[in-house]
């Protein structure tokens, strides 16, 4: 058989590298400043740019896109080539998704610090950069098929059936999350409203975390765990079962993030059975990695590119493992809107995907640059401190989340809650706040130790952009063909077909619970004193959605005796009917505000009392963790967006009278006028014209509809 | 799903004999990808039976959920029972209390220092740290806008003052604890603390 001569681009493999790394400082950097920011409020720098809820959105879109998506193109890149015996198909397309990754992180950052957001959690992106994502997505599709297409190998291996996988999957949760209409260059209304506008954006959360965070590094993990050890992967039989029914699965267990909300019960179930049911696929990867090291133990000890592995994987097993007993709704009860959720998303963030860029990183530039690492006692230390600051991150997180539920919930005899103001379980977890920065310091020192290690190393070596290589050409069909093949055989020949399987065994799950609740009525019942927001409390929510009060505060009172004694009437679906997007919120670092607005209810405060608190929360309250807003007194609504935002949310079919935009502006100013004046009456001066009026209109709305008895009127 | 499919597999003759020398169990398909050899490892029992008993587990809950809609499951209904069982549960403690507190009535320091607890949760939040007043008036001078007598507060509490933002805490606080937290409120007055807030209604002159 003729060998053929051909070589591998490594150029690109080394860019995404260096982009990883980049991109990792930014990301853990600004998750450390968001940790201090939560105990220590100057710490937001009394800048708009700077707040929390800018900046919180910053640090989970930096981790996930650009630091684990670079990650990713950086495994994809380098194992892809090897696999299939082939170069990339094409270095211009490889170019083009490498800057146009770069540029949209840059484009996002900026965008999501001067408050430019959709207001829903991973998918913050506004429309222009999330048709970018879809165009350079398409891009990487090509490059990815057009070298699967060329290649040199019969089969395709197990991580590449996790790459197709992570393709399709992103590429449908991505277009069908951020269906929006725009109003404005870098503003639009989600075409989904309230509850089904939930479901969807955690359809496509919970998978967010499934095919970005996980599925590829599954892929990776098959590629660099045997390649690092030396290992045969423990087991073929079991690549197949965990990846079809690991895919299957995941797609269903969306509504996990909406237990006990006001979303139908048959939803709630479907997300906690499938999760359930997901423990055994999940696992199933963390055996065929960590059994993968049998016979490579003494390995393991001395190598820490293979220990950061170990870690990695178990961390894997272990937040897999949590999330389905977190989707038990007795435990969510008590973790959900807690500090709890955090401490999990970190145990699979920093442990299994942290620790597995690591040790791939430190496997990778070596060769990349034909030498050895520079130190691998640094690596080692770096190893150990990421290690403990994984631990001093989780643990006091777990403590923090379970003592502040158990402090919502706690009654006295007699019938009344024990903490009925919320600050009191929130400067109870202070010391939580303070250990957890420190576990945060930590991991990220242990990065910079990285960086360290990996400038040495790059500084000895020398790139190797064209790495020679030789096989032989695929053999026709007929002979690759074997006689009594098994039908997963057949298919790892036919990568069009397996794409099309996998496409299928995602989609089920999607459609199954998303399409009912636009056909079925019964699902979201609706309630006729909900009536759309006015012009001004429009505006007020945008700004809402702008400043990021979604990062703390929720608007989903659960059906439980603690929360409706704490904020009033539980929430009903059908409250949420024109809100583009929804706001329910996932953490209660501040309280539920779902009923701030009722009068007659038991959080209701006055105007005066918003206005002060929104420009200085510490002077109501010198405890209180929530930054200053100052500038919101100063700076004006954006009045002539107010007649585009009333006709979109009516082209999205919210029942606004025929004409209204014409009305809108008047409506506006004389709702302003009156809020100024009452405002006035309490000795604050301030114009009508400005985004805090706007911001306690919508304040004051909120809950007010639902406690309008129908009769009234 | 394919739980199955390593039963198939097993009747495929792509098996090659080859062997890894140190766990002795043969490689897979007699192909690698890059240097990666596959074992033919059959799926761990342990982990095939936990499958099951999950898959079980959930279509159980979900037959629970569709065919019989159980009560249990159903939200709402279970938002009911709670609330019952916490109303039958507190109307039992609340007699107790009731019992207790006349068989032994609290000392004046022990009342004010449950008010001021009281306070320090509650009411500070808009009358201030120390009564000086912040939203809500100031409660150490010698002007009230609602009367200045002990029902007076009492009925503020209990009604709240809707229109300028108190609001009632009858579901929050019960009559030992608004009775409480008025006797520390009270004992504010000529208390003179820093930044205080300006007088608000009438000069209330006490008998």
């Amino acid at each position: 058989m003729e060998l053929q001569k051909f070589s591998y681009d490594n150029r690109i493999t080394r860019n995404f590298a260096i982009a990883t790394i980049v991109w990792g400082v930014v990301g853990l950097v600004a998750g450390l400043l968001i940790a201090l920011q939560i105990f220590i409020p100057s710490m937001n720098f009394g800048l708009e740019f700077t707040t929390f809820g800018r900046t919180r959105p910053v640090h989970t879109n930096a981790v996930i896109f650009a630091f684990v998506g670079n990650a990713i193109f950086t495994a994809v890149y380098y194992s892809l080539q090897r696999l299939l015996k082939t170069r990339i198909y094409s270095d211009r397309l490889s170019k083009i998704h490498f800057w146009g990754w770069q540029s949209i992180i840059v484009a996002a950052a900026v965008t999501l610090l001067a408050g430019f957001t959709t207001g829903k959690e991973y998918a913050e992106l506004e429309w222009p950069i999330d048709i970018a994502i879809t165009v350079i997505w398409v891009i990487f599709g090509w490059n990815m098929f057009g070298t699967i297409l060329q290649r040199r190998t019969s089969h395709i291996y197990v991580s590449i059936w996790f790459y197709i996988a992570t393709w399709v999957t992103v590429a449908v949760l991505h277009i069908f999350n951020s269906l929006a209409l725009p109003v404005s260059f870098l503003k639009s209304y989600t075409l989904y409203a309230g509850i089904q506008d939930a479901l969807v954006q955690w359809w496509y959360g919970h998978n967010a975390v499934a095919f970005f965070l996980t599925t590829p590094f599954l892929g990776m993990m098959y590629y660099f765990v045997p390649k690092a050890s030396g290992r045969p992967v423990y087991s073929y039989k079991l690549s197949i079962v965990h990846f079809w029914s690991l895919i299957f699965l995941y797609i269903w267990a969306g509504p996990h993030h909406l237990l006990y909300s006001s979303l139908p019960d048959w939803l709630q179930a479907l997300g906690t059975t499938f999760s359930v049911m997901l423990i055994a696929p999940s696992w199933g990867g963390m055996i065929n990695g960590l059994l993968t090291l049998r016979g490579a133990w003494d390995k393991v000890r001395k190598e820490p590119v293979l220990k950061m592995f170990v870690v990695g994987i178990t961390a894997y097993g272990m937040s897999t493992f949590e999330g389905p007993m977190m989707s038990f709704k007795t435990v969510n009860a008590i973790s959900h809107f807690t500090d709890w959720t955090i401490g999990h998303v970190h145990i699979g963030a920093l442990g299994w995907n942290g620790l597995l860029t690591f040790g791939m990183i430190y496997w990778l530039i070596p060769r990349l640059y034909n030498t050895k690492l520079y130190s691998n006692k640094l690596a080692n230390v770096h190893f150990w401190v990421a290690t403990l600051g994984i631990v001093f991150y989780a643990v006091p997180l777990y403590i923090g989340g379970i003592t502040q539920a158990l402090m919502w919930k706690q009654f006295t005899p007699d019938g009344f809650l024990m903490y009925p103001n919320f600050l009191e379980t929130v400067t109870q977890l202070i010391p939580m706040y303070t250990i957890r920065a420190f576990g945060g310091a930590l991991y990220v020192s242990g990065f910079f130790i990285l960086i360290y290690n990996i400038v040495k190393t790059i500084k000895v070596g020398s790139f190797v952009a064209e790495e020679e290589a030789q096989a032989p050409a695929l053999h026709s069909e007929s002979e690759t063909k074997t006689q009594s093949e098994s039908w997963h055989r057949f298919l790892e020949r036919k990568p069009i077909r397996f794409l099309i399987f996998a496409t299928i065994a995602i989609l089920i799950g999607g459609i199954i619970e998303v399409i009912p609740t636009y056909l079925i009525k019964s699902n979201i019942p609706t309630i006729s004193s909900v009536k759309p927001y006015t012009p001004l409390e429009l505006q007020g929510r945008d700004i809402y959605v702008k400043e990021g009060c979604y990062n703390c505060h929720s608007q989903m009172i659960r059906p439980f005796r603690s929360e409706t004694e704490r904020y009033g009437e539980y929430s009903k679906s059908g409250e949420f009917v024109y809100d583009h997007p929804f706001q329910f919120g996932s953490k209660r670092t501040g309280p539920d505000l779902a009923r701030e607005g009722v009068k007659t209810g038991k959080i209701y405060k006055p105007n005066s009392w918003h206005y002060n608190h929104f420009i200085d929360p510490q002077k109501m309250n010198e405890a209180s963790i929530m930054p200053p807003y100052p500038w919101l007194a100063k700076k004006e609504i954006d009045i002539q967006s107010t007649p585009g935002k009333i006709r979109a949310m009516k082209m999205l079919g919210v029942p606004y009278p025929e004409n209204y935009e014409h009305q809108a502006i008047a409506d506006l100013k004389a709702q302003a006028d009156s809020i100024a004046k009452d405002l006035a009456a309490a000795g604050i001066q301030t114009d009508s014209n400005r985004e805090i009026i706007a911001l306690i209109a919508y304040i004051q709305r909120l809950g007010v509809d639902i406690s309008n008895k129908p009769e009234k009127k | 799903m394919h739980i199955n499919e390593d039963e198939k597999l097993k009747g495929s003759n792509e098996v090659h004999q080859e062997v890894d020398d140190v766990t002795q169990i043969k490689y897979f398909g007699g192909h690698e990808f890059d240097g990666i050899k596959e074992l033919d490892n059959p799926l761990p029992p342990w982990l095939k039976y936990l499958f099951y008993v999950t898959i079980v587990i959930s279509f159980s809950y979900l037959v629970l959920v569709f065919i019989f809609k159980d009560d249990s499951i159903i939200q709402r209904k279970e938002y009911y029972k709670e609330m019952a069982a916490a109303k039958a549960e507190t109307e039992v403690a609340v007699k107790e209390e009731a019992g207790k507190a006349a068989a032994q009535p609290l000392t004046q320091e022990q009342i004010l220092a449950a008010g001021k607890t009281i306070f320090d949760k509650t009411c500070l939040v808009c009358h201030g740290r120390f009564g000086e007043g912040l939203v809500g008036p100031n409660f150490t001078d010698e002007y009230w806008i609602h009367g200045g007598r002990p029902e007076d507060l009492h009925k503020v509490i209990v009604e709240g003052v809707l229109d300028k933002g108190m609001i009632s805490y009858k579901s929050q606080l019960n009559e030992t604890q608004i009775n409480n937290v008025i006797a520390y409120i009270l004992s504010l007055q000529g208390t003179n603390p820093p930044n205080q807030k300006a007088a608000q209604g009438e000069k209330f002159v006490r008998e």
